[in-house]
């Protein structure tokens, strides 16, 4: 019996070994009351429910979510007997959980980190247009990441894929995260990092809030798209990234060109050289018989000038024609013309000789 | 063309030669040959959009710690 008699802190060291024993790491869900902060370095608060409230306490920087008064969460940690005798639960982690806990601890630091321009615009960085060694963060599990890799395949190729396994929902994820792109930023040469994950519940993405983790997708020197969720779940870690997809594939699509466009486009090319050819040849051929018909106009105009020239004389001479003059009554005088002298008078169809009787002068 | 060209490379060469079908370096008597040319590298690309395949490893890391 005296064996088992202690001082007060050798008491308290035997209760915290047996609490520690049975209870090294427990999850508790509640409501957050009485929160404060002292110093700057000490966080007080009591998670509750109905019947019991469990006085909590941390150290701010663990404190990886804005918390207020009313907010239901989940904190993880051991319990401890103080040296002042008091019970208290130390917390290592904790979350915000249900929708309008998350909501509200969502917008709290989206503001923090607005106002501290952690998602300003000109701080976001172009993803390389031929990605050839790429990063991944994702659970390899999930059925976001099967859907990740299956539209990579099927897009392109030639990518060297690192992938970093871990889990993507809970209260460990952020920190896993967060450690696996401080591995791509120390120990890779991956060009970008993808954080992949599928749609679920608030609660599932909760862990794309964390605040460590979104200052570590701000300050990676890497090129950060994620891929978290559907087209409307909006994270904290989202607005971090250098790029936003709508989906884990649409990280995919927006990091890999199409190979099956890319096939189209070389045979599109292609036949468009070869249409090119055919309208050549076409516009040559076209150019050689212009010339023909062009040739073949000229010969045909000298012709009809030719032509024109020798009706022209034909008239001509067909004026001049004896036969025409004696058919209009006129007559042809040949021979010697001297009084007593024979002439020879031609008409349109007598011949006739006479005699000449005299020759004066025409007045 | 190079084994070792890479297939952006080879799209590159291949947008160079069918530029030359617009151009006014174009000469009738080259034609078929050049076209018989594009027509091959662009068989030669098609192949290799074939053959691409992403090298996937998942890293040992334990990012558990």
């Amino acid at each position: 019996m005296e064996n088992n008699i202690f001082t007060p802190t050798d008491f308290a060291f035997a209760v915290n070994q047996t609490l520690d024993y049975a209870y090294s790491s427990i999850l508790i869900s509640g409501e957050v009351a009485s929160f404060k902060v002292n110093q700057g370095k000490w966080v007080f608060f009591d998670i509750k429910d109905e019947e019991t409230s469990v006085p909590c306490f941390m150290s701010f920087y663990q404190l990886r979510a804005p918390l207020e008064d009313g907010m239901k969460v989940v904190v993880r940690g051991t319990p401890k007997l103080t040296k002042w005798g008091k019970f208290s639960f130390t917390v290592n982690a904790v979350k915000p959980v249900g929708e309008g806990s998350i909501k509200k601890a969502f917008e709290l630091l989206k503001k923090k980190l607005t106002d501290e321009g952690l998602f300003d615009f000109d701080k976001k960085r172009i993803l390389p247009s031929d990605i050839s060694r790429l990063g991944v963060i994702s659970s390899t599990q999930a059925a976001g990441y099967a859907d990740f890799i299956k539209i990579l395949n099927a897009r392109w190729g030639g990518i060297k894929v690192q992938v970093a396994h871990t889990q993507v929902q809970g209260i460990d994820a952020p920190d896993q995260i967060i450690r696996a792109i401080k591995y791509f930023n120390e120990h890779s040469e991956v060009q970008a990092i993808a954080i992949i994950r599928g749609g679920g519940s608030a609660d599932d993405l909760s862990c794309f809030n964390d605040e460590e983790l979104v200052r570590a997708i701000a300050a990676s020197k890497i090129p950060v798209i994620t891929g978290i969720g559907h087209e409307v779940d909006e994270s904290l870690a989202d607005l971090a990234a250098d790029v936003r997809a709508s989906t884990p594939s649409n990280a995919a699509e927006i990091l890999t060109p199409d190979k099956n466009s890319m096939r189209t486009g070389v045979k599109l090319s292609v036949t468009r050289a070869g249409t090119m050819v055919i309208s050549r040849i076409d516009a040559k051929r076209d150019e050689i018989l212009d010339k023909i018909n062009s040739i073949f106009r000229e010969i045909k105009m000298s012709l009809e000038k030719i032509h024109n020239d020798i009706r022209q004389k034909i008239k001509l001479i067909e004026v001049l024609n004896p036969e025409k003059v004696l058919k209009q009554g006129y007559a042809i005088l040949s021979g010697k013309v001297s009084p007593g002298s024979i002439v020879k008078i031609t008409t349109y169809d007598k011949e006739i000789n006479a005699e000449v009787k005299e020759i004066y002068e025409r007045k | 063309m190079s084994e070792n060209k890479t297939l952006n490379q080879k799209i590159e060469d291949l947008d160079e030669k069918i530029e030359w079908f617009y151009s006014d370096d174009f000469k009738l008597e080259e034609a078929t040959a050049k076209y018989k040319d594009v027509v091959k590298m662009a068989n030669e690309i098609d192949k290799d959009l074939d053959e691409l395949k992403n090298e996937i490893e998942v890293l040992a890391q334990d990012f558990t710690k």
